[in-house]
């Protein structure tokens, strides 16, 4: 794709203007605390933000997806996470506030033991690696400049690890904010110029499947409860919690998730359509898009359409616009990766008696080391959507259980319940996908009895922690007098 | 116009209105923070 110069101008400004953000930032911090959560301090807005930013980060996978399956999009990476976000934000959000915590670890180590935190903060870990992310900018590098995909990860990611470094949370969130309006104005402007270029509903109708104007845009029942299931990622979403933990009092996450919600719904509609647009043009031979081996349509399909309809200067906004929404979601990642090794693994873990000094150190090793951990995982993978199934699965299958159990299983737990329970849930997820792969027809996996990982996964977890706590029941210790 | 192209500019035209909406207040925050 040829980029023009005006809008290489507007894209390397947007580079200069994260640094003079995130330099503002660092003035802000003055201990670990605001390091960490901006001192507790997030405000409605800034919550809204950050949270609406963060969360979002597969826009080349919603790309891809809205092409291959029209509105079932909307359905699959839409509604379920509304109404998973909308049980946070009703059941979950003002607990976690009220626990005055820092990580899913600390609430692990709280409901259950130090063992539990350890293994939780592996699997948080993982969960959190901003791979999938990386990948998706060094596919946009590569495409914009034709530089070698590691070229493109390695010059964004020494950007973002020396602002994440130097500004903490307070850069994150501030960064967030400024990307978080680059990537709604951008990504709200392409639909319009769609409309005024190649026509109304009837474009569409004329050129799309069916089956793309269905809710369900064609896809099987399991496909879609699979990706139900997966939604179920927000209970155990680590940036969900952290923002929950910073917000300056408690009303402010169950306030601040209802209308986040709002932005998501307004958002994906843009995101959904614009995906249907491109097939239409697709077909009507206006663009040309390239399909792969499993039927999904290259990652660059969403650029190739939005610059067959913006002039110049608005395609810079918009191709900010996508970069924002990974960079985003790749900063905060970075940092909740860190944490999880400094605070986490560090502090909890090795050396109690660390001083916050030390811890805050080992976060800006543990950020050099989260993001070159995406890196290379980035470099070696190359599917953008079947990155985030495989983590997805395995990493839900072993934290959904024993997180949501601490919350809301008020009878007394044996703490050894949430260590097993993650063994299971990950181990019966892990050997079923593994399985699947090694059996591939047509570029995707075929499971035992077609049975998706992380039903088995979730069963298996469930089991083995009501199974310790029914026995603890029955099996009470003897007090010896 | 058809009703779904009505659609679809007002869902774009409504989510840069509230992204500027949110910009205001979060301005307004930061200064009353910095009094």
């Amino acid at each position: 794709m040829e980029i023009t110069l005006i809008d290489t101008i507007i894209l390397a400004s947007y580079f200069v203007l994260l640094a003079i953000v995130a330099f503002f930032a660092k003035k802000k911090i003055k201990g670990l605390t605001d390091y960490f959560l901006a001192g507790r301090r997030l405000t409605l807005p800034i919550f809204i933000a950050t949270l609406v930013s963060t969360w979002y980060g597969g826009i080349l996978g919603v790309g891809q997806y809205s092409y291959f399956s029209g509105l079932g999009n909307w359905l699959t990476q839409g509604i379920f996470y509304y109404i998973m976000a909308l049980i946070f934000a009703l059941f979950l959000a003002h607990k976690i506030r009220k626990s005055n915590l820092f990580t899913i670890p600390d609430q692990l180590e709280k409901f259950y033991d130090k063992k539990s935190r350890f293994l939780g903060s592996i699997f948080n870990f993982i969960l959190v690696t901003p791979a999938p992310y990386i990948l998706s900018l060094g596919v946009i590098f590569m495409f914009l400049f034709g530089l070698p995909k590691w070229i493109g990860i390695v010059l964004v990611l020494a950007i973002l690890i020396v602002y994440t470094i130097y500004s903490g949370f307070y850069g994150v969130i501030y960064t967030d904010f400024m990307q978080f309006i680059f990537m709604m104005v951008g990504v709200a402007l392409v639909v319009p110029f769609a409309i005024f270029k190649y026509g109304g509903f009837e474009f569409l109708t004329a050129n799309l499947p069916e089956t793309h104007l269905h809710i369900t845009g064609g896809l099987t029942a399991q496909m879609i409860l699979v990706w139900g299931f997966i939604a179920f990622w927000t209970f155990v979403d680590p940036g969900f919690y952290q923002r929950c933990y910073a917000a300056k009092d408690s009303k402010i996450p169950r306030k601040g998730i209802l209308i986040s919600i709002g932005f998501w719904i307004l958002f994906d509609i843009c995101t959904t359509f614009s995906g249907m647009y491109a097939f239409a043009a697709n077909k009507a031979g206006h663009i040309s898009i390239e399909i792969l081996e499993n039927g999904l349509p290259q990652p660059e399909v969403y650029m190739i359409f939005a610059n067959s309809v913006l002039p110049p200067v608005i395609m810079g906004l918009f191709l900010i616009g996508i970069i924002a929404t990974l960079m985003s979601t790749i900063d905060s990642f970075t940092l909740l990766g860190a944490m999880n090794i400094s605070h986490d693994m560090y502090k909890h873990t090795f050396k109690p008696d660390a001083t916050d000094k030390q811890v805050m150190k080992v976060t800006k090793i543990g950020i050099v080391i989260t993001a070159s951990f995406g890196a290379t995982l980035a470099l070696f993978f190359s599917g953008i959507i079947s990155m985030w199934y495989t983590i997805g699965t395995v990493c839900i299958s072993a934290l959904i259980v024993p997180v949501l159990g601490g919350f809301f299983i008020k009878t007394k737990k044996p703490p050894i319940s949430g260590f097993l329970s993650m063994i299971a849930g990950a181990s019966v997820s892990t050997v079923w996908m593994l399985n699947g792969y090694s059996n591939l027809s047509w570029g995707w996996p075929v499971f035992w009895f077609e049975i998706e990982p992380m039903y088995p996964g979730i069963l298996a977890a469930l089991l083995v922690y009501i199974l310790i706590i029914g026995l603890s029941k029955i099996y009470k210790p003897v007090e010896v007098t | 116009m058809d009703i779904v192209s009505m659609f679809l500019i007002v869902d774009s035209v409504v989510l840069i209105i509230a992204t500027f909406v949110l910009t205001y207040f979060f301005f307004k925050d930061l200064l009353k923070d910095k009094k």
